[in-house]
C-alpha cells in the first residue's frame, strides 16, 4: 500500500513496481501498440485509401495527433505513478479534483477490458493456426479452396467436415489466457518487460523474413506477367492524389494512427505509471511510436497486399482488401502461402507473428485492471491475478459462443471505437486545458532526453483536441448513430446485440461502484 | 515501378527508418 511521505506531502509509491530498463518500457509500449492491426488493418486502409497518397494524411495525423497524444498519455501516467496510481480515474481525479471526471475516466479501465474479452479469442486463433500450418490441416483445406469453411468450422459458426464443435478452439483459447496471465503474474518487470524484450525482436525478425520471402517472389506465374513484385509495390505505393480532397481518407488515416498507437485505451497511462518521476518520456514515447510505424508501414505494408497482388492480381486484391481483417489473416494469407514453396513454414511464421503481436498487446490490456486492484484496493498480485483470470475467463464466454450473432463486433464498436475516441478527447482536454498546458509542458519535459520542438505545445493545446473533436463529431454522425440504431442488423442478432450492451453497462456499473469504494477507502491527501 | 511510387516509398521508408535509427541511437547511447 502506498505510504504517506512526511517530507513532501505527496503519496510516494513505496513498494510499487517499476520498469527495469528504459529499453524494456519502450519495447513494452511498442508491443502494446504493435498488434494484429499493423499487419491486417493498415495495409487494407492504405490500399483502399489512395495507395501512396494515403501516407500524406497518415503522416500528418502521426505528427498532429499520434505523437502529441502519445506524449500526453505517458506524461499523465508517469504523474499518476508519483502518487501511487496507475489508472485513469485516480490519476485524472488527482490532477483535476473533479468527481465527474473521476467517474467518467472509468472508461480508461473498461476499454482495455472490453477489447481484451474478444482480442484474446482472436489471438488464440493465431496460435491454433500456427499448429494447423505445420500439421498439414491448413494445406489440405487450401488445396480444396475451403479455407473459409475451415475458419468458420474452427470458430464454431458452423459444424462441418473440418470441425464438428468449438471445443478445439476453446482449448486454444484457454491456453492463450493462461499464457497471458502467466506474464501478468510475473509482474511488470519480470513478466511484461521480459516478454517484450524477447518477443519484439523475434516479431521483427519473423516479419523481415516474411517480407523478404514476398519481395523475392518475382513473377510466380509466368502466364500472368503483370502479377509481379514490382507491379505489386507499384500498386501499394502509386499515389492517387485526388483522394486528398476526400474527407473520408483523412478520417481513415487519422483513425488508423489512433488505433495503431493504442491511444485512448488507458494502457499506456498504466504502463507509464511504473516509471520514476525523473525517467524520460519524450524519447521513450517517440521511440515506441517509431517502432510501431516501422512494423506497420515498412513491414505490414510489404506483406498482405503485395502478396495478394502477386497471386491474385489487382481486381481481386481490392476485393480482398474490402473483405475484412479476419478473412485476410486467416483465409487469404494461408491461401497465398499454399501457393509458394515452403508454404507451411511461412504460414506458421505468419501465425506466430500474429500471435506475438497479439500477446504483447493483450497483456497490456489486462494490466490497467490489475493496477486498479493493486493500487486502489491494495490486493496482492496473486489475489489480483486470480480475480482477473476468473473475470476474463467468464467474460470471454459470450464472445466465443455468440460470435456469429455479432457480440464480438458490438464489443469492438463500443470499446474499440466509441469509448476510445471519447477517452482520448478527455485526456487531451484535461492535459491541455484543465491541468493546463504550462504544467503539462513542464511535466513532459521533465527528464526528457530529447528536446521536444516548442510547436508541440501549440499542437497539444489546440490542434490535437480540434482534430479529435472533428473525428468524434464525424464518426458520431456517420458511424455511431447508425450502429447504435442497429441499421442493417438481422433480426436474429438483435437480442445478442442488446445482450452485449447490457453486458457493457453492467461492467460500467460495477466499475463506478468500485471507484466509489476506493475513494472512501483512500481519501485524497492534499497536494 | 512508376517514378512517383518509387519516390514516395523511398521517402516514407527513409523517414521512418531515420526516425528509428535516431531514437534507438539515443536510447542506447544513454546509460540506464
Amino acid at each position: 500500500m502506498p505510504q504517506v511521505d512526511l517530507t513532501g506531502g505527496a503519496l510516494m509509491s513505496k513498494g510499487r513496481e517499476q520498469w527495469g530498463t528504459k529499453l524494456g518500457v519502450i519495447l513494452a509500449v511498442a508491443g502494446s501498440a504493435v498488434g494484429l492491426g499493423n499487419f491486417l488493418r493498415f495495409p487494407t486502409q492504405a490500399a483502399l485509401g489512395g495507395g501512396g497518397a494515403f501516407m500524406i494524411p497518415y503522416l500528418v495525423s502521426f505528427l498532429l495527433l499520434g505523437i502529441p497524444l502519445m506524449w500526453v498519455e505517458w506524461s499523465l501516467g508517469r504523474k499518476g505513478g508519483e502518487y501511487g496510481h496507475g489508472t485513469a480515474p485516480a490519476i485524472l481525479y488527482k490532477i483535476t479534483g473533479s468527481r465527474f471526471i473521476k467517474y467518467f475516466a472509468s472508461i480508461g479501465i473498461i476499454i482495455p477490458l472490453l477489447i481484451l474479452f474478444y482480442y484474446a479469442f482472436i489471438e488464440s486463433w493465431s496460435l491454433a493456426y500456427a499448429f494447423f500450418s505445420v500439421s498439414g490441416a491448413l494445406t489440405e483445406a487450401a488445396g480444396k479452396n475451403e479455407l473459409a469453411e475451415f475458419l468458420h468450422g474452427y470458430q464454431g459458426v458452423v459444424s462441418n467436415q473440418y470441425f464438428d464443435s468449438i471445443w478445439l478452439a476453446y482449448g486454444f483459447f484457454v491456453v492463450t489466457i493462461v499464457v497471458n496471465f502467466y506474464f501478468i503474474y510475473k509482474g511488470v518487470s519480470s513478466g511484461i518487460e521480459k516478454l517484450s524484450k524477447i518477443a519484439m525482436p523475434i516479431l521483427v525478425v519473423i516479419a523481415i523474413l516474411l517480407v523478404g520471402r514476398i519481395l523475392t517472389l518475382g513473377t510466380p506465374d509466368p502466364l500472368k506477367p503483370d502479377q509481379s513484385v514490382m507491379n505489386a509495390l507499384n500498386f501499394v505505393w502509386t499515389p492517387d492524389f485526388s483522394v486528398l480532397l476526400e474527407s473520408k481518407v483523412w478520417l481513415s488515416a487519422a483513425g488508423q494512427i489512433f488505433f495503431t498507437l493504442s491511444l485512448g485505451m488507458g494502457v499506456i497511462m498504466t504502463y507509464a505509471s511504473y516509471l520514476k518521476k525523473s525517467d524520460d518520456i519524450a524519447l521513450s514515447g517517440l521511440t515506441a511510436s517509431a517502432t510501431n510505424e516501422f512494423c506497420e508501414v515498412i513491414l505490414g505494408g510489404s506483406l498482405i497486399i503485395p502478396a495478394a497482388f502477386i497471386f491474385f492480381g489487382q481486381v481481386q486484391t481490392v476485393q480482398i482488401a474490402q473483405s475484412g481483417s479476419f478473412n485476410i489473416g486467416f483465409v487469404t494469407m494461408p491461401n497465398i502461402f499454399a501457393n509458394m514453396p515452403g508454404g507451411p513454414v511461412f504460414a506458421s511464421l505468419w501465425f506466430i507473428l500474429l500471435f506475438i503481436a497479439g500477446i504483447t498487446s493483450s497483456v497490456s490490456m489486462i494490466q490497467p485492471a490489475v493496477a486498479f486492484l493493486e493500487d486502489e484496493f491494495g490486493f496482492s498480485r496473486k489475489k489480483t491475478v486470480l480475480i482477473m483470470f476468473g473475470l476474463t475467463f467468464l467474460a470471454c464466454q459470450p464472445v466465443i459462443f455468440f460470435m456469429k450473432y455479432g457480440f464480438l463486433d458490438e464489443l469492438d464498436f463500443w470499446g474499440g471505437t466509441v469509448f476510445l475516441t471519447i477517452f482520448a478527447t478527455l485526456e487531451i482536454v484535461v492535459f491541455g486545458w484543465i491541468y493546463g498546458i504550462d504544467k503539462g509542458w513542464k511535466d513532459l519535459n521533465e527528464g526528457a532526453e530529447i528536446k521536444i520542438p516548442s510547436i508541440f505545445r501549440f499542437i497539444i493545446k489546440y490542434i490535437s483536441p480540434l482534430f479529435l473533436f472533428i473525428l468524434l463529431g464525424t464518426w458520431t454522425y456517420q458511424m455511431f448513430i447508425p450502429t447504435i440504431m442497429m441499421k442493417g442488423v438481422p433480426d436474429e442478432n438483435r437480442p445478442y446485440i442488446w445482450g452485449a450492451r447490457i453486458f457493457i453497462l453492467a461492467i460500467i456499473g460495477v466499475m463506478m461502484y468500485l471507484i466509489k469504494i476506493t475513494t472512501e477507502k483512500r481519501p485524497e491527501v492534499s497536494k | 515501378m512508376s517514378m512517383s511510387a518509387a519516390i514516395l516509398m523511398v521517402a516514407v521508408w527513409g523517414i521512418i527508418i531515420a526516425l528509428c535509427v535516431f531514437c534507438f541511437y539515443k536510447v542506447f547511447s544513454k546509460k540506464d
